[in-house]
């Protein structure tokens, strides 16, 4: 494709430049991947040279250390204390006493067990007293799994304090030398509410963080790598164990499921379509009808503004599981529309809302935009009434019309600054659990994806299908694991693409 | 009051854009030191890091005698001017001069005297119980030197304080600083982008560019003696006439030759050049507009043609246009001119100037250093 | 064409603006209409089921008291104690975060700002197999949800940090050097400068933590595991809504709605001109 310059392109007729741009849209997508994958070549260059520095740096702390530095290496904090910051010093050295502990006690078994994710399953044994068969736990795969990564994680800790132990040797030797004196207990005391009030501040946040968000992630990633199941729940039933690369095959595999139907990957790929057309329909409906509905309230002239507002503001409080499961009912083959449609001698039989694919689909992105059109109301109108008023008034002098200036100075000004909160309600979409599985559960059944685990529906997205797998007849809590590694790649995937690519989000300074 | 040393100080962003280059500069106790030049040069930055508000990559600041490269803002002595003023918008004007003494646990009776006190020199008592939003902008920046001026600090740092507000506002605020400066008797380091600024308020001046310090002197020393072409050019309003020409040596006597004119060099400016013994060469000829007077066409004058008259009142700024398009800025006081002379000068008319030669300067072309510094 | 030039602006005005009256009256009908429909259903005595007409044809307070009677309360108690929990500790976890990511300059702050959009985009729901398992093994699910649903809302709420930092950027920078440089430690900065001027972004986050629980169905359904004592309003309202339990508990569901609805609404109407400066301040921008 030929690519023009700035000055070229501005001189390109209408038609054009929208061809240009969508041409140069999908000729960037190669080049936006390439240049990932050389900045992840570039960050792993990096990293191994910050690794091969980090140990350069240990031994020459070691090799040139005073005996405080080389019995520090063993005994984490000995420095400290020796240099007489005795409160740095004794929390290292309790930090190492706890982590041998726990090692020798409980890690070091975690850890053994990990590959195999335990042996012995439960047994039935002749219980002499009782005079009966009763069943004995053995091994417990998921607490194999779950404390291996926990002790995994306490590792990287330690290591990670034993280097911040081995350079703060360092450079304690470097002050003294210099002349200078070290911070006593009280100053790191004092620091930690003035200089490194970041710390204070970022420890419960971060540790909440990592132990409930960071840790599940990691597990969750590893049970998409094992055969944890319903059947194989690692205790009370069967022992699971690791699997390697089946779940990712049996998804994207082109056989049928245990239930017979279509193809596994098939399913799939029509939830990810499903997916992505409700996530760009949900998202852009809302957005422009919402900014329609502000732009109208915000028109000159009209009257009771605060009114209009306050109506709309209103449904915003209300609890979405009240409004989408009362609408859900309403639009019930025995709800309220029906029925009352009925009555009138409208219609002879219900209207198919949740019975029929295409209405239901149709009908969840109307309901959508009722839910959704309040809160876009409310964004857009603060940044319509941020656009600088002289912008219109050149515009009209220029001649203008109203339709012009919505297209001309409206619409790219809020696009270039409403950009982030698009890409961000677009992947919210297609995670939107509560709208879909609050009014339709996912239904109608889709017969053709009989095989795939979680009766499957028209509407469902892929984040309802998950929950479906999760808690349907056999668990299958590794297919479940699957589906949302999945999403991680597409919302990943997008959202890479529209940051690298899109110069909307690029040039977003244009307007400021 | 202290004196402040700055040795080697350098300041290296994380994204290695280096911001300030080996910065070496001794200010005395109680002087009053300008850092100047255009914006991203390194002057505020050079400030926040004496201030404690930056990182200071290499290189040591001292004040009085102690190096402060470690130390917190709050113990480095210090009170501090910022451009917005940075008032808290939540306290009372009154707060807001206090808010130093009461973290400092001084008694409130002492604060109530101090905080009038400075309020009385600002002018500002009665509107100690207002919040800031209901004040001016001058009355805003007496605020924020107010709030300093209670400190009692060694050192006091103003960055670009008064570039927010009005012209006729900022000249009386210029004098206003002056005063103060009086009566706190301490060492001030000031920053701005104006070379008026510089040269009415500093002590010294220190004219920065791209992170290097060009010039450090006195307003006299910078604007008689620039160093390079950049101080040339920076210093002084309208800015200096460069163009490239010719020195030529004859025997001990010094001409110039812009536009094909021979104009002798005499005065100092000759009798320095002649110390020198600098021989005949290329050079950028720098003409202040000032030193730039209008004569008969004939030999020895430059002919030219007006472009542009700026009537300024009590002078003339002609733009001026010679035969090979070099465009030069004339500056002519009014009172020289008559009724008729006056009249004469609207564009297009052709005309003629001379340069002054005992105030010409003469710059390195290679390195814009100048000759005779 | 001149005549048509110089009336054309008045009365083309006054044509839009009907159209737009006309339109906004449309707008508020639909938009209201269900919740309508919802409060006139509670009241509703002759037929607990779902009819083809709004209008009762029998007014009762009958739907009220079968809510008081029923597990309802215990499930309005539980999510109260979870929402007013989650306000004050959600609250104080965000504007930690946020006011540090926006004001401190360290060397991880950016890598860290990475994880954290990177681990946003894993879908929440995959955690909860396992936080439901940990939460079991320490006892918090069940009847003991409420806890439980507290401590895992409460620990990953550093994530959402992006509207209260996007409010914090907007206090200029100044403000903290000044206070440094008059003697305040990072501390009292925070205390004495930022808080008091933070107070919209305060209420904001303090409103929609609030809110929140409310809503929350996925994972208290997970958590109370099928115990009625460990329900929040959304999963035992739920429950009234599955095909075998409708015929008996629509009305008395519209009735629950309107309880819930009510203070949640007033409060979020009080309240409004901070949640609008919240979302459009720090919500946009990102």
């Amino acid at each position: 494709m030929k690519h023009y310059s700035d000055l070229e392109y501005l001189r390109l007729s209408k038609g054009q430049k929208i061809g240009y741009k969508i041409g140069s849209f999908f000729t960037g997508i190669p080049g936006a991947i390439g240049h990932f994958f050389k900045n992840i070549g570039g960050a792993i260059k990096q990293g191994a040279q910050a690794v091969g520095n980090e140990f350069k740096d240990i031994g020459s702390t070691f090799a040139n250390g005073d005996w405080k530095t080389k019995v520090s290496f063993f005994i984490m904090g000995f420095g400290n204390i020796a240099r007489g910051q005795v409160l740095r010093g004794l929390m290292f050295l309790l930090f190492e006493v706890v982590f041998i502990g726990y090692m020798v006690l409980a890690g070091a078994h975690w850890m053994a067990m990990l590959p195999s994710l335990g042996k012995v399953g439960p047994s039935s044994e002749y219980n002499a007293i009782l005079d009966t068969y009763t069943t004995v736990y053995n091994d417990n795969s998921f607490k194999i799994l779950l404390y291996g990564v926990l002790t995994m994680f306490f590792i990287i800790a330690f290591i990670y304090t034993w280097r911040v132990n081995v350079k703060q040797n360092q450079i304690a030797e470097k002050i003294l030398k210099s002349g200078k004196k070290l911070k006593s207990g009280k100053d790191d005391l004092k620091s930690l509410v003035d200089d490194q009030f970041h710390k204070t501040l970022l420890a419960l946040p971060l540790t909440g963080i990592l132990v409930f968000t960071v840790m599940p992630i990691v597990f969750m990633i590893l049970v998409a790598f094992t055969n944890y199941d319903g059947s194989h729940n690692g205790y009370t039933n069967n022992l699971f164990t690791w699997v390697g690369l089946d779940n990712f095959n049996t998804l994207l595999s082109w056989s049928a499921g245990s239930g017979g139907g279509q193809s596994y990957s098939a399913t799939f790929g029509e939830i990810l379509a499903w997916t992505l057309i409700w996530a760009f329909l949900a998202t852009f409906t809302n957005y422009f009808l919402g900014m329609g509905v502000a732009m109208m309230i915000n028109k000159k002239g009209i009257r009771l503004k605060k009114m209009w507002r306050t109506i709309l503001v209103m449904t915003v409080a209300i609890p979405q599981f009240i409004s989408l499961l009362y609408v859900s009912k309403m639009f019930a083959r025995n709800g309220l529309i029906n029925l009352s449609l009925m009555n009138l001698g409208w219609i002879k039989q219900p209207l198919p809302f949740w019975e029929n694919p295409m209405w239901a689909r149709v009908s969840v992105i109307v309901i959508n935009i009722w839910i959704g059109i309040p809160f876009l109301m409310l964004i857009t109108t603060g940044i319509l009434m941020n656009i600088p008023a002289d912008l219109y008034e050149s515009a009209r002098i220029d001649g203008a019309n109203a339709w012009q200036q919505y297209t001309k100075i409206t619409l790219p000004y809020m696009l270039f600054i409403t950009g982030p909160y698009l890409l961000t309600s677009f992947t919210g979409n297609m995670n939107n659990f509560n709208v879909i599985y609050l009014l339709t559960g996912g239904a109608p059944t889709n017969p053709a994806a009989s095989g795939a685990a979680g009766s499957v529906g028209y509407t469902d997205l892929l984040i309802t299908w998950l929950f479906k797998i999760t808690t349907g007849a056999d668990s299958q809590y590794y297919l479940a694991s699957v589906v949302g590694i999945m999403v991680f790649v597409v919302v990943a995937f997008i959202s890479l693409v529209v940051y690298n690519v899109l110069p909307s989000i690029k040039n977003e300074e244009d307007f400021q | 009051m202290a004196s402040v040393k700055l040795t080697g100080v350098k300041k290296i962003y994380d994204n290695k854009v280096v911001a300030v280059h080996d910065f070496d500069l001794d200010i005395k106790d109680k002087e009053f030191v300008v850092f100047v030049g255009p914006s991203g040069c390194g002057k505020s930055t050079t400030l926040r890091m004496i201030a404690g508000l930056e990182d200071i990559s290499e290189g040591t600041v001292e004040i009085d005698g102690e190096v402060v490269n470690d130390l917190q803002p709050k113990d480095r002595g210090i009170a501090m001017v910022f451009q917005n003023y940075a008032l808290y918008p939540h306290m009372t004007v009154y707060d807001n001069i206090a808010f130093s003494l009461r973290l400092s646990k001084v008694p409130e009776d002492v604060v109530f005297e101090k905080v009038n006190k400075a309020a009385k020199i600002l002018g500002i008592t009665e509107y100690l119980t207002r919040k800031p939003r209901a004040l001016s902008g001058g009355q805003r920046q007496r605020v924020a030197i107010g709030r300093a001026m209670v400190r009692d600090s060694k050192v006091f740092l103003m960055d670009e304080p008064l570039s927010n507000l009005d012209a006729k506002l900022r000249n009386q605020m210029r004098a206003e600083i002056i005063l103060l400066r009086k009566q706190l008797d301490t060492t001030f380091i000031y920053v701005t982008h104006d070379q008026t600024e510089a040269m009415t308020l500093g002590d010294r001046i220190v004219i920065m560019k791209d992170g290097y310090i060009m010039q450090v002197g006195t307003p006299t020393e910078v604007f008689e003696m620039p160093k390079n072409l950049f101080v040339a050019g920076f210093i002084g309003a309208p800015q200096m006439n460069f163009i490239n020409t010719k020195l030529i040596n004859e025997g001990g006597k010094y001409f110039v030759e812009p536009f094909g004119v021979r104009l002798p060099v005499d005065g100092e400016k000759g009798e320095a050049l002649a110390k020198r013994k600098v021989q005949t060469r290329d050079i950028v000829l720098g003409v202040r507009p000032e030193h730039i007077r209008l004569a008969k066409p004939g030999a020895g004058a430059i002919s030219c043609t007006l472009i542009v008259n700026e009537m300024m009142g009590s002078e003339f700024h002609l733009h001026v246009e010679t035969k090979d398009g070099t465009r030069l800025i004339v500056r002519v006081p009014t009172v020289d001119l008559n009724k008729a002379e006056r009249e004469e000068l609207v564009s297009g008319h052709e005309m003629a100037v001379t340069f002054e030669g005992k105030v010409m300067h003469f710059f390195d072309p290679e390195s814009q250093t100048n000759l005779l510094v | 064409m001149n005549e048509k030039r110089h009336m054309g602006l008045k009365s083309l005005n006054r044509a839009s603006n009907t159209v737009i009256y006309i339109l906004l009256i449309i707008i508020s009908i639909v938009w209201l209409l269900p919740f309508v429909f919802i409060v006139l259903q509670s009241f509703r005595v002759e037929n607990t089921y779902q009819v083809g007409y709004v209008i009762p044809q029998q007014w009762g307070l009958d739907n009220y008291i079968r809510l008081w009677t029923s597990d309802f309360k215990r499930w309005y108690l539980n999510t109260f104690i979870i929402a007013l929990a989650s306000a004050v500790l959600i609250t104080i976890i965000q504007l930690c975060m946020s006011y540090t990511l926006s004001r401190f300059r360290f060397k991880l702050r950016g890598p860290l700002m990475r994880f954290m959009l990177i681990l946003g985009m894993f879908p929440g729901m995959l955690t909860m197999i396992i936080l439901y398992r940990v939460l079991a093994d320490l006892g918090l699910t069940q009847t003991n949800a409420v806890p439980g649903l507290i401590l895992v809302g409460v620990a990953s709420s550093g994530m959402g940090y992006y509207v209260s930092k996007g409010f914090f950027d907007t206090i200029p920078k100044s403000l903290d050097e000044a206070a440094r440089v008059d003697g305040a430690t990072r501390f009292q900065v925070l205390y004495k400068i930022i808080l008091p001027l933070a107070k919209p972004i305060v209420i904001y986050t303090i409103l929609t933590a609030f809110m929140g629980p409310w809503g929350d169905y996925v994972f208290a359904r997970y958590v109370a595991m099928g115990t009625s004592a460990g329900y929040n309003v959304a999963v035992g309202m739920y429950s009234w809504l599955t095909n075998d339990q409708i015929n008996n508990w629509y009305t008395t569901f519209c009735a629950g709605g309107v309880i819930v609805a009510l203070p949640v609404t007033i409060l979020f109407l009080c309240l409004q001109k901070y949640y609008v400066e919240g979302v459009t301040g720090g919500a946009v921008k990102g």
